[in-house]
């Protein structure tokens, strides 16, 4: 029973992943929590219902569709929202007041193409369960469960040992030195926005199996920034770990409690470890001028 | 700094020049509008004279462009139109519209064409209001139809007693339509059947279906969700069934694990779990049904009717629902088909074109001169027949009495009526 | 004046209360709160039960309603300002979340879903307007006086601050303090205006709309926050007519104001004497008294 709940909070946990490496991808770049995530992961998720599995064409192709859409999305936001705010070199609260403007814009158009109907993602499996034991998962949750880790891995491979992830972690640390350097800096960002945004796309997807399609699904990226902001600020890593261990509290709280209280409760538990440790699960790799 | 100057001037010219456009229309209608404006503020009691006032230069010939002309009645739509509650919104209003198009085609009313104009609420209470005072000061409608959200009901309830509009409206919660001393808002109307009625409806439904032992899944952050619960709790207490506390789940916004909310309920083995949700969280609730292995029914109220079906996209044998119309009469069914593909709350659709049908009633009986006189003959609607039921007003209650449901099922993604209930 | 002005109006001004709050917090100090609007539900539902539960008499009713968010603003300001910035937004966030929660769940005391309904209509646009210009004022004063220009200074350099002799965790907390009663006071405004309040609409969003008003207005300008807070309010009242194009609307303005004049409509200038003497010649008299207004 117990670990039937700790299985549901996993799966949980492994959206809330995506969304907060998504999240914490630009933090660590731009230095600035990037609310336009959700309402990007909203439009991708519609972009790929209307163009790949309203035809029936399955889930790899869906998935496939709504990174690319991400890409294309995030690259639209970076241009229109943030590329003159990088140079004026305006203050980071200018990031943060931009991206949810952005995220108004994209869940208004989304609005507007949608309207009032109901959508959902047709049921990629035939077999709805998978049974060990007492124990009952549901194959969109294992589905998920893999794809997220698969895709987090890939991440993680691409950050350490390529040109590209060393490039942009350079960016992240100092941007300024790392231009100095010969590296293109604006290409960088170019480039985690398009990394965030696939993870956008792939989030929005699971988001609209799990809970259907509807213009403000992406309210759920603050699961993403509290996630992490629980793992440290920037840390792809420390986000990973925030995701599953804010997924497993919530529904541990939520079995013990009940809803509601278990807002208040889980609300309590960050503020608390906050205080306690206030650098994050993997400690903080950000520099703030005090 | 001249071009700060610039910005500064555009911007207040700007704010200014479409506060004095919005509040033209108003200004030039008359003096006394001017006045009541200034009453409601105050929370002034002669308002409603005023008001009086405003509605009868409707049907007078100084009525102002987009309020009607001559030789037409203008009313009002009041819905959630680009809120999280739109898909209800625009399907009140598609009904309306083609009641009203349909009206005019068959000669209109009293030989005057209607005309109806939406005002968007987005779902939101102040919004709402805003929404509201346009169309009664602003556009000076004649009769306005109300949404089916208990909570834009509540917002606009204490202010349109300053006015004379009657709000036809369809919201479930009896406390939009009565005080706190039990009597009735003069305006604010029902056309459907009450919440109590249609818990009752659905417990009395299971209860006869031999479902002995029961869970509840409600949002407790939606007014809807929690009127619905009570109600069919109370009818199962009188049959004798309690149901245990553990097993009454409330969730909120937040709460994005539906499994770990069903876990208790699915293990306790019951017989049905009643879900009074938004067709929204209902797909995601009996997925998450499925997915734990539920093999009993599931009991909800009008959001499991179509499209349910087709957004759940699996077999729906095991959903009970209750609703407004009969798919098997004729007239509805053939509207039905018609308008399918363009409504996503077919059973909104019928409840919109029926408050119309109503209204038109009304104003070919009572006039609308007199503002009283057609509240009353509103509240004294009797044996109207429409497409979502008998409809006989209660005039204390300003709510229908005795008006039916019908509880259907699916076979796998085919709508089955079972049962015609009626009301109380 | 109609109905529908004063009607709008009435909303405007009540909402400009809780935006000079939104500025005392962001403009002044630097920091963000994600929860603010939270605080305007706890003064609409304080006042409003105080009022309708124990037929207490309305203007002690309001009192003790920011008092009560006052109570509750210093428990969590005393982590609020002790942590990073970045942590800041998320501590309100949360706690806005928690008191949407509560309210939803107190079913017995606030109606729970379905709102508190019953509150007597005692705010007209006279009130609003008269309390919109004293919470300005009062800003206004709390900005030229020296906790104003310490928060300033701790909003440029916080380690600067400190080693200038300021107390930067109490200058924090007394601008939080500050926004709080007047965000709440906005709250119980609201509540006798609309005599009615649901738990809806304190969310996260509404708070980032505040801090959207003061930035389009201008974050180093109170008058800029305050025509960022007129336009923006009223702005999709008057694109009503565009139905769900609004937003759209709405957020490309914005949009273009961060993109090509980020200081905001009025960058840092002030409505003051010495300002005014000097834009004389170059506004018409008409233009200004609009402005005053």
């Amino acid at each position: 029973m117990s670990l039937q709940i700790i299985l549901n909070g996993i799966a949980t946990g492994s959206v809330y992943a995506l969304i907060a490496t998504g999240f914490a991808l630009i933090f660590n770049v731009l230095k600035f929590s990037n609310f336009s995530h959700g309402a990007t992961m909203t439009a991708c998720a519609f972009i790929s219902y209307f163009l790949v599995a309203d035809k029936g064409l399955g889930l790899f192709p869906t998935l496939l569709a709504a990174g690319a859409a991400g890409a294309v999305v995030a690259l639209f936001g970076e241009f229109v929202g943030f590329r003159r705010i990088l140079k004026n070199h305006s203050s980071a609260t200018y990031f943060f007041v931009s991206s949810i403007t952005l995220g108004t814009l994209y869940e208004g158009l989304v609005t507007i193409r949608v309207g009032s109907n109901f959508f959902n993602f047709p049921s990629f499996f035939n077999k709805p369960t998978i049974g060990i034991g007492s124990l009952v998962i549901s194959t969109t949750d294992v589905m998920m469960f893999i794809i997220s880790v698969a895709v987090l891995l890939v991440l993680a491979f691409v950050i350490q040992n390529t040109r590209l992830g060393r490039a942009l972690r350079a960016v992240s640390f100092d941007r300024d030195t790392a231009q100095l350097m010969g590296i293109n800096s604006t290409r960088m960002i170019q480039s985690a926005f398009v990394i965030s945004g696939v993870l956008a796309g792939i989030a929005g997807v699971f988001l609209g199996i799990k809970y259907t399609l509807y213009p403000s699904l992406g309210s759920l990226v603050v699961k993403g920034f509290i996630a992490s902001v629980i793992g440290g600020l920037g840390s792809l890593p420390g986000a990973i770990a925030g995701a599953f261990l804010l997924g497993i509290l919530e529904t541990v709280l939520l079995s013990l409690l009940g809803s509601g209280y278990s807002t208040i409760a889980t609300f309590a538990v960050m503020l608390l470890f906050l205080l306690i440790r206030p650098q994050g699960i993997a400690g903080s790799n950000v520099q703030e001028k005090a | 700094m001249k071009k700060k100057l610039l910005a500064v001037t555009l911007a207040l010219a700007m704010a200014f020049g479409m506060a004095a456009c919005g509040g033209d229309p108003g200004k030039t209608d008359s003096g006394t509008t001017d006045q009541s404006g200034a009453d409601n503020n105050a929370g002034g009691e002669d308002a409603g004279d005023v008001g009086q006032d405003g509605g009868a230069s409707v049907s007078g010939t100084e009525a102002k462009e987009p309020a009607a002309g001559d030789g037409e009645i203008l009313i009002g739509c009041l819905q959630d139109i680009t809120g999280s509650t739109s898909a209800l919104g625009i399907s009140v209003q598609t009904g309306a519209q083609d009641a009203v198009d349909e009206i005019n085609a068959n000669g209109g009313v009293n030989g005057k064409t209607l005309v109806m104009k939406t005002y968007d609420t987005k779902g939101d209470v102040t919004e709402a209001v805003n929404a509201y005072i346009t169309a009664v000061t602003v556009d000076n409608v004649s009769i306005i139809v109300g949404p089916p959200v208990a909570n834009i009901a509540n917002a606009i309830k204490e202010t349109s007693e300053d006015y004379d509009v009657p709000v036809m409206g369809l919201a479930m919660d009896p406390a939009c339509q009565l005080k706190e001393d039990g009597t009735a808002y003069k305006n604010m109307f029902c056309f459907q059947p009450n919440a109590d009625t249609q818990g009752d409806i659905m417990a009395s439904f299971a209860v006869k279906n031999g479902l002995k032992t029961y869970g509840v899944l409600y949002n407790q952050e939606n007014s809807y969700s929690v009127s619905l619960l009570n109600p069919f709790l109370d009818t199962l207490k009188d049959q004798g069934i309690t149901v245990d506390e553990s097993l009454i789940v409330a969730y909120g916004a937040a709460d994005t694990d539906y499994k770990t909310l069903l876990q208790p309920i699915v293990s306790a083995g019951v017989d049905a779990i009643y879900c009074p949700n938004y067709t929204q969280q209902l797909v995601a609730i009996c997925t998450a049904a499925s997915e734990l292995g539920f093999e009993g029914k599931i009991i909800n109220g009008l959001d499991a009717a179509p499209p349910f079906n087709t957004t759940f996209g699996g077999d729906c044998s095991n959903i009970y629902y209750i609703n407004n119309i009969d798919v098997n009469d004729g007239k509805t069914s053939e509207m039905v088909a018609r308008i399918e593909d363009k409504v996503s709350a077919v059973n909104k659709y019928f409840l919109g074109y029926d408050i119309v049908m109503i209204a038109k009633d009304c104003m070919e009986k009572a006039g609308l001169a007199d503002a009283d006189a057609l509240r009353d003959t509103i509240a004294n609607v009797k044996d109207f027949e429409g497409l979502t039921g008998k409809i006989t007003m209660d005039p204390a209650s300003h709510m229908p009495a005795g008006m039916g449901m019908f509880m259907y099922t699916y076979d796998n993604q085919t709508p089955v009526m079972l049962e015609e209930y009626a009301g109380n | 004046m109609s109905a529908l002005v004063s009607n709008i109006l009435t909303q405007v001004f009540i909402t400009l209360i809780a935006v000079a709050g939104v500025y005392v917090l962001t403009g002044l100090t630097g920091m963000f709160s994600l929860g603010q609007a939270a605080f305007m539900a706890i003064g609409a539902y304080a006042s409003g039960l105080l009022v309708v539960r124990l037929h207490m008499n309305f203007a002690l009713a309001v009192v003790l309603s920011v008092l009560m968010a006052v109570a509750v603003g210093y428990l969590i300001g005393y982590p609020v300002v002790r942590l990073r910035r970045d942590y800041i937004s998320l501590v309100t966030l949360g706690f806005g979340e928690a008191i949407g929660a509560l309210l939803n769940r107190m079913t017995f005391l606030t109606g729970g879903a379905s709102g508190l309904t019953g509150v007597p209509r005692r705010v007209g646009l006279p009130l609003a307007c008269i309390s919109a210009v004293a919470a300005i004022g009062l800003v206004a004063f709390f900005k030229t006086s020296k906790y104003g220009r310490q928060c300033i200074a701790l909003r440029g350099d916080e380690l600067a601050a400190k080693a200038m002799g300021i107390n930067v965790i109490r200058v924090k907390m007394t601008a939080f303090l500050l926004s709080v009663a007047l965000t709440a006071y906005s709250g119980a405004l609201y509540v006798f205006y609309m005599s009615y309040v649901d738990p809806t609409g304190f969310g996260w969003k509404k708070s980032a709309d505040w801090v959207i008003m003061v930035f389009f207005g201008g974050v180093n300008s109170l008058t800029g926050s305050t025509l960022g807070a007129f336009i923006l309010s009223a702005l999709p009242q008057m694109l009503r007519g565009l139905q769900n194009y609004r937003y759209v609307v709405y957020a490309v303005l914005v949009l273009l104001i961060l993109n090509f004049k980020p200081s905001g409509l009025l960058g840092e200038w002030e409505l003051t004497p010495g300002n005014v003497k000097r834009s004389i010649g170059r506004l018409t008299e008409g233009r200004r008294r609009k402005e005053e207004k």
